[in-house]
């Protein structure tokens, strides 16, 4: 999981790095307030933050207010790193948009837990997004099913009685055979639909995506899951 | 041929009409329903030993009419022939008691084997 730490403070920035990288995170280290909220915005930026509150120029209060301005999306969790420790100014900080604190100096188990307790958090509505967008998925290709079997039932039943009913030998049969071959392509393709078992999406024309029926519809391995 | 009969339940009347031609066809004598209602209305007067229902009725649903169609008659043989079905209502086909199901759209083939084989059992059952 990505993780982006904003330190003004150069020594500071690079044991939090150093630490974090530790423990598996890919670290997107940045120095002040503006750079950071630039990294917040980009395609694929990290979820998780860590920053400090003190910063020339925008300090970490502020990036967390601009950053909940932003509505991104997907969940973003922002931990305040702070030598502040009033009450007021953990309300202020939490009021600002930020979802934890940690005060300087901090201890690194403690660190390491409201961390994880972030990774948590992400995790979980990641996978709740997942599993709505899934059953989004499903309830549509339900639908779909549904409506499409229906009058697939009768061409491809009438056309099956026809085929019956006329000499091979007639240039009408070969003609209807076209036609069976399509309905029985179009089938075929709701068969698929019906298998459904995961959210998958593949790039279409320009910006939008189109659901990957083929991947989409595959029997999910055990294991096979890149959260 | 003594007792060919066929009872169909489907509120689609183009799928009702589908059915009863292409198991006329095969020489069986067919009834329809369009709904779990009519059906079970149907059987308590002239009881059917093979039915080819729809999961998705209006009222009473095709998987609680095979229930009751098995509860009350116990010796018919019901299939499911449905436009969608996911895999938890697969397995509630399974429990409800139908002999086989089927996606639409559902071939010939398989429909005239799935009556032929419904017959058959009967048959055997009755020598018994």
């Amino acid at each position: 999981m990505k993780v982006l730490i904003a330190e003004d403070e150069f020594i500071s920035r690079t044991i939090l790095e150093a630490i974090l990288t530790k423990w598996g995170f890919e670290v997107v280290a940045t120095d002040d307030g503006e750079s950071a909220l630039e990294a917040m915005k980009q395609p694929n930026a990290p979820q998780l933050a860590l920053l400090d509150w003190m910063m020339p120029g925008m300090d970490g209060l502020a990036v967390c207010q601009e950053l909940r301005k932003l509505k991104r999306r997907d969940t973003v969790y922002l931990i305040l790193l702070t030598s502040k420790s009033e009450r007021g100014d953990i309300i202020q900080g939490l009021e600002a948009g930020a979802d934890d604190y940690i005060a300087k100096p901090y201890n690194n188990e403690e660190l390491r837990a409201r961390v994880h307790v972030g990774r948590r958090m992400i995790t979980i509505q990641n996978e709740l997004r997942e599993w709505e967008k899934l059953q989004g998925v499903l309830e549509m290709a339900g639908a779909v099913c549904h409506e499409l079997n229906q009058p697939l039932q009768s061409i491809s039943g009438y056309s099956e009685l026809l085929l019956l009913d006329i000499n091979e030998d007639d240039t009408k049969y070969q003609t209807l055979q076209k036609i069976k071959s399509q309905v029985d392509r179009v089938a075929q393709l709701t068969r698929k639909i019906m298998k459904i078992t995961r959210y998958q999406s593949k790039p279409y024309a320009g910006e939008s995506r189109i659901i990957d029926i083929e991947y989409a519809s595959q029997i999910k391995k055990e294991n096979d899951y890149d959260g | 041929m003594a007792d060919k009969r066929i009872l169909v339940v489907d509120d689609e009347i183009r799928i009702r009409d589908l059915f009863s031609e292409v198991f006329s066809r095969a020489g069986y004598t067919v009834k329809t329903a369009e709904s779990a209602e009519e059906a079970l209305e149907i059987m308590v007067k002239t009881p059917f030993m093979v039915l080819f229902l729809d999961l998705n009725l209006p009222g009473l649903n095709g998987v609680e009419l095979c229930r009751r169609i098995r509860k009350g008659w116990p010796m018919s043989i019901c299939f499911a022939v449905t436009g969608y079905a996911s895999l938890f209502e697969l397995s509630e086909c399974r429990d409800a008691g139908f002999e086989d199901c089927f996606t639409k759209p559902a071939t010939l083939a398989d429909l005239l084997a799935a009556a032929e084989h419904a017959f058959t059992k009967i048959e055997r059952w009755k020598k018994r």
